[in-house]
């Protein structure tokens, strides 16, 4: 029995939620592996193994209970999100170097679960896409439009070796049927729009559109996880509500204004990692903002951020970002947003 | 408000409020408020702590092999701010000891150990067999006693607030307001008593508020339930219709939610104000008392009794007839398993919590009394109860997932309070509210990391007094210091001006001698003068002398 009271408990624990959330993630990773292939499991079997090597790694340095800590299963979802968030062959070196600085350096290091300011996964991810820009944003055309689409065996050639049995390297499988090189869809017109194309000119292209259906199913089974985890009250809506109607709405107002220059609110909402970093990343309790008002002005910052990022950065998606720069800003929200104290009103008015 | 089951517009009360958070946690009322109430005799012998209320200990006003009968005065608190203690059963006074009973304070009690002559082991608790054998105040006719009669009859029964604060009801009472609240809401799973004596005695519970009302000037009393107790609802509802009181009666029929019963939570829900942090029910023209405390008023007026016992929900896995019990204050907790529980379980698996599983206090030592605070005995074995927590669980880390905020009913961020805790940042701790904290336990029942939170802010709110009260020690030892330092330098200064003085004097003195020649020789001749008249002086005193 506990020493004081209560003695009574009753909640989901802390491993049965990040569980849940890893549970939560299998119909967006089904989507993704279905579009994109072998290397979506295989790159997840990687992730998970070193993270959660990793972070046993670590308590044994620490000297903490290994078994007890990593069945917290928060190494687990860290590895889940890195694997889904990396393109589908990266070599297998550069996804080690991504997952053991985000346990290592991102997690641990703060003091383990909890301490981390920042989200290690999009730590992890960040490090990556600044270190290795080429590979990170080499992403394979959807199954359906590519040319070669890259078999078990190749997948895991390109995964360990670079290249296949026969010599081909990654640039070979990104080509689809008309012989030239797709990018995601969101780097894809990006760069058409730097080339002053128009939306409907660049839309016209229907391997584009297929590889956008493509990635709106993939988003589209990550929103499905999400309502599950809200459903499931692990986790609130503050923060997906926040950032999605942020999404929507700074989107539609570029949008009406110049129309052929930016991308379409939807589109914003059902590409890139748009779902998985609404529902599963920017909802990351400990990097997130925990007071009800805090929540609302997080979410609604990293949704203005992503748009402005992707509208007119140099990187094609911003989700990583811009949850990591709100991070930086979540204790600050949390010291002016504390709600009023049972009792307090009255003075708070008097004080204002 | 949807499950409320009678409603009638004339009894019931009929703002719908709300507060923020709370929980709904299994009740497991229905172990104990199935069987009526019933009477536990009082053991062999009865260990009463003579500090049973919030205030300062009385004055214990008998001694060591006193002969005293049930209801005798045991502790006086007349002229102190707790409230009295009379003898539970009538016997011998043994000892009168300091007693380590295993309280939160840890500390000893003086306690009080009587030999009951009528124990329960003897089987002829009769106590009509002629002798007087019970000490009862003379009966009032409440309808025409003014009010400090009535007043004065609670402070005598020493009657506390029974719901668990033990505050001595007297002081409550001595000012005039306008409404009572008899809070029957008893929100913490286990616990059946209120519930129960609603079912069973809601004429006497009416009558005691309506005494309670009338020693207030009340104008209205509402009883406040939560909608789970459909039978208490229904017999307070009969009562109310067909009582003739000269107070006007309605009920609240609160949403089933815990800490509801919380002073703070009630007011808002009945009034859909917030109580201010500083101010206490009475700034609102209110009082809330338990339905336990106002039936305790009615039997210390209508039956003369003073409170020497009180119903006590025994309860859980391990008690083999698990009720509501009149229980003698100084029962203790080994008797009562003796009494009531499955003799053939491991005491190591058995554990004892008195008051309800959210704000209770585990019972690490069986020779524990019933006190006027006890409402209840949960008695389990935790073996195979998912929603305990045992020794062995250890806490995880706090994930900041806030849904501790989600339910803290004072709208703190409980999980700031437990980050500034551990690091020990006691000002912090306070501007975040941590005195607001009513320890309701909801933020550490819905903690998926367990931690013991309440448990934190305990030891926080301890460091935070022990370091004010270190403050107020070294504040008053400055003080002292700087007093005395200035007292030595005014001595100094005083010492000084006076030497300064009386050297200015002697000075000026010898300065008027030698400054002024004309003065001098007046001096001179002065001084002659004088001499002069003595000697004169003593010859005419000397000459009659001479004749004689």
């Amino acid at each position: 029995m506990a020493l004081s009271s209560p003695f009574f408990h009753q909640s989901l624990s802390t491993q049965q939620i990040m569980l849940i959330t890893c549970l939560a993630l299998i119909p967006g990773a089904l989507a993704q592996s279905y579009f994109f292939g072998y290397g979506v499991l295989i790159n997840l079997c990687l992730c998970i193994t070193y993270a959660i090597s990793a972070e046993a790694l670590v308590l044994l340095l620490r000297k903490r209970k290994i078994k007890q800590v990593v069945s917290d299963n928060s190494a687990l979802l860290t590895g889940v999100l890195l694997g889904l968030a990396l393109p589908q062959t990266l070599p297998f070196w550069m996804s080690f170097i991504g997952v053991w600085f985000a346990i290592i350096i991102a997690k641990q290091l703060y003091g383990g679960l909890g301490l981390n300011p920042f989200n290690p996964a999009m730590t992890g991810y960040i490090l990556l896409l600044i270190s290795f820009p080429v590979e990170m944003t080499a992403w394979l055309p959807a199954r359906t439009i590519a040319s070669h689409f890259p078999d078990f065996t190749e997948t895991l050639q390109l995964i360990f070796f670079e290249k296949t049995a026969e010599g081909m390297t990654i640039e070979y499988f990104r080509l689809i049927t008309d012989g030239f090189t797709m990018a995601t869809p969101l780097d894809y017109i990006k760069t058409e729009f730097t080339q002053s194309k128009m939306r409907s000119e660049i839309l016209s292209n229907q391997y584009l559109t297929d590889n956008i259906y493509a990635w709106t199913v993939i988003n589209s089974c990550y929103l499905l996880g999400g309502i599950f985890l809200l459903l499931r009250k692990i986790i609130r809506p503050h923060i997906p509500l926040s950032v999605l109607s942020s999404l929507f709405i700074t989107s539609f107002i570029l949008y009406q204004f110049d129309s052929e220059a930016t991308n379409a609110p939807l589109f914003h909402l059902f590409s890139g990692a748009t779902m998985l970093g609404v529902w599963f990343i920017a909802t990351d309790p400990v990097t997130a903002a925990t007071t009800p008002r805090g929540r609302i002005i997080y979410g609604l910052c990293i949704g203005f951020l992503v748009i402005i990022i992707r509208t007119y950065g140099g990187y094609p998606d911003a989700i990583a970002f811009s949850i990591l720069l709100l991070n930086l800003a979540a204790p600050t929200l949390d010291h002016y947003t504390r709600p009023v104290i049972y009792g307090h009103q009255k003075e708070e008015q008097a004080n204002e | 408000m949807n499950k409320s089951p009678i409603r009638f517009d004339n009894t019931t009360w009929p703002v719908p409020g709300k507060f923020h958070g709370g929980i709904k946690p299994e009740e497991y009322k229905s172990i104990s408020n199935q069987t009526e109430i019933q009477k536990l005799n009082p053991p062999e012998s009865l260990l009463i702590p003579i500090r049973q209320s919030i205030g300062n200990p009385g004055k214990i006003v008998v001694k060591v092999g006193d002969e005293i009968i049930q209801g005798q005065l045991l502790v006086d608190n007349t002229d102190t701010s707790g409230a009295n203690v009379h003898a539970p059963a009538s016997g011998i006074v043994k000892q009168i000891s300091s007693v380590k009973l295993g309280h939160l304070s840890g500390l000893p009690e003086t306690s009080i150990l009587i030999h009951c002559n009528n124990h329960s082991e003897q089987k002829n608790g009769d106590s009509s067999s002629g002798t007087v054998t019970e000490f009862r105040f003379e009966l009032l006719d409440w309808l025409s006693a003014p009010p400090e009669v009535l007043l004065a009859r609670v402070q005598q029964a020493g009657i506390v607030g029974l719901g668990g604060a033990t505050f001595p009801t007297h002081i409550k009472l001595s000012k005039k307001l306008d409404q009572l609240i008899v809070n029957a809401m008893e929100c913490e799973p286990y616990i059946t008593c209120d519930d129960r004596m609603l079912r069973e005695l809601a004429a006497q519970v009416v009558a005691g508020a309506q005494i309670t009302a009338k020693t207030l000037n009340a104008e209205l009393i509402i009883f406040a339930i939560e909608d789970n107790k459909s039978e208490a609802i229904a017999s307070l509802q009969k009562e109310i219709l067909t009582n003739n009181a000269p107070t006007k009666m309605q009920i609240y029929v609160a949403p089933t939610k815990y800490p509801s019963g919380g002073e703070k939570q009630l007011i808002e829900l009945i009034h859909n104000i917030q109580l201010p942090h500083n101010k206490l029910p009475a700034s609102q023209g209110m009082v809330i008392q338990n339905v336990a405390t106002v039936h305790a008023i009615f039997k210390a007026v209508q039956q003369g009794k003073p409170l020497t016992s009180r119903l006590v929900t025994v309860t859980g896995n391990q008690v083999s007839r698990p009720g509501n019990y009149w229980i003698p204050f100084g029962t203790s907790v080994e008797f009562i398993i003796k009494k009531l529980c499955i003799n053939n379980t491991d005491e190591n698996s058995r554990s004892v919590i008195m008051g309800g599983p959210l704000m209770g206090q585990k019972v690490s030592n069986l020779k524990m009394v019933i006190t006027k605070k006890s409402n209840c005995l949960i008695i389990n074995d935790n073996k195979n109860e998912k929603n305990w927590l045992t020794e062995s669980t250890s806490h995880q880390q706090c994930i900041r997932c806030s849904e501790c905020e989600k339910v803290c009913p004072a709208q703190l961020l409980p999980q700031q309070l437990y980050w500034f805790s551990q690091s020990e940042q006691w000002d912090k701790l306070q501007a975040q509210g941590l005195k607001d904290c009513i320890e309701c336990g909801a933020c550490a029942y819905v903690c998926p990391s367990k931690i013991p939170l309440v448990h934190y802010y305990r030891f926080a709110k301890s460091s935070i007094q022990q370091k004010q009260l270190n403050q107020n020690k070294s504040d008053k030892a400055k003080s002292r210091f700087e007093f005395r330092e200035m007292r030595i330098a005014r001595q100094k200064q005083e010492r000084k001006m006076k030497h300064q003085k009386a050297a200015e004097n002697r000075k000026m003195a010898s300065k008027d001698l030698s400054d002024d020649p004309a003065g001098k020789q007046n001096a001179i001749n002065e001084a002659l003068a004088r001499v002069k008249q003595k000697k004169n002086h003593l010859s005419n005193q000397n000459a009659p002398g001479k004749e004689e």
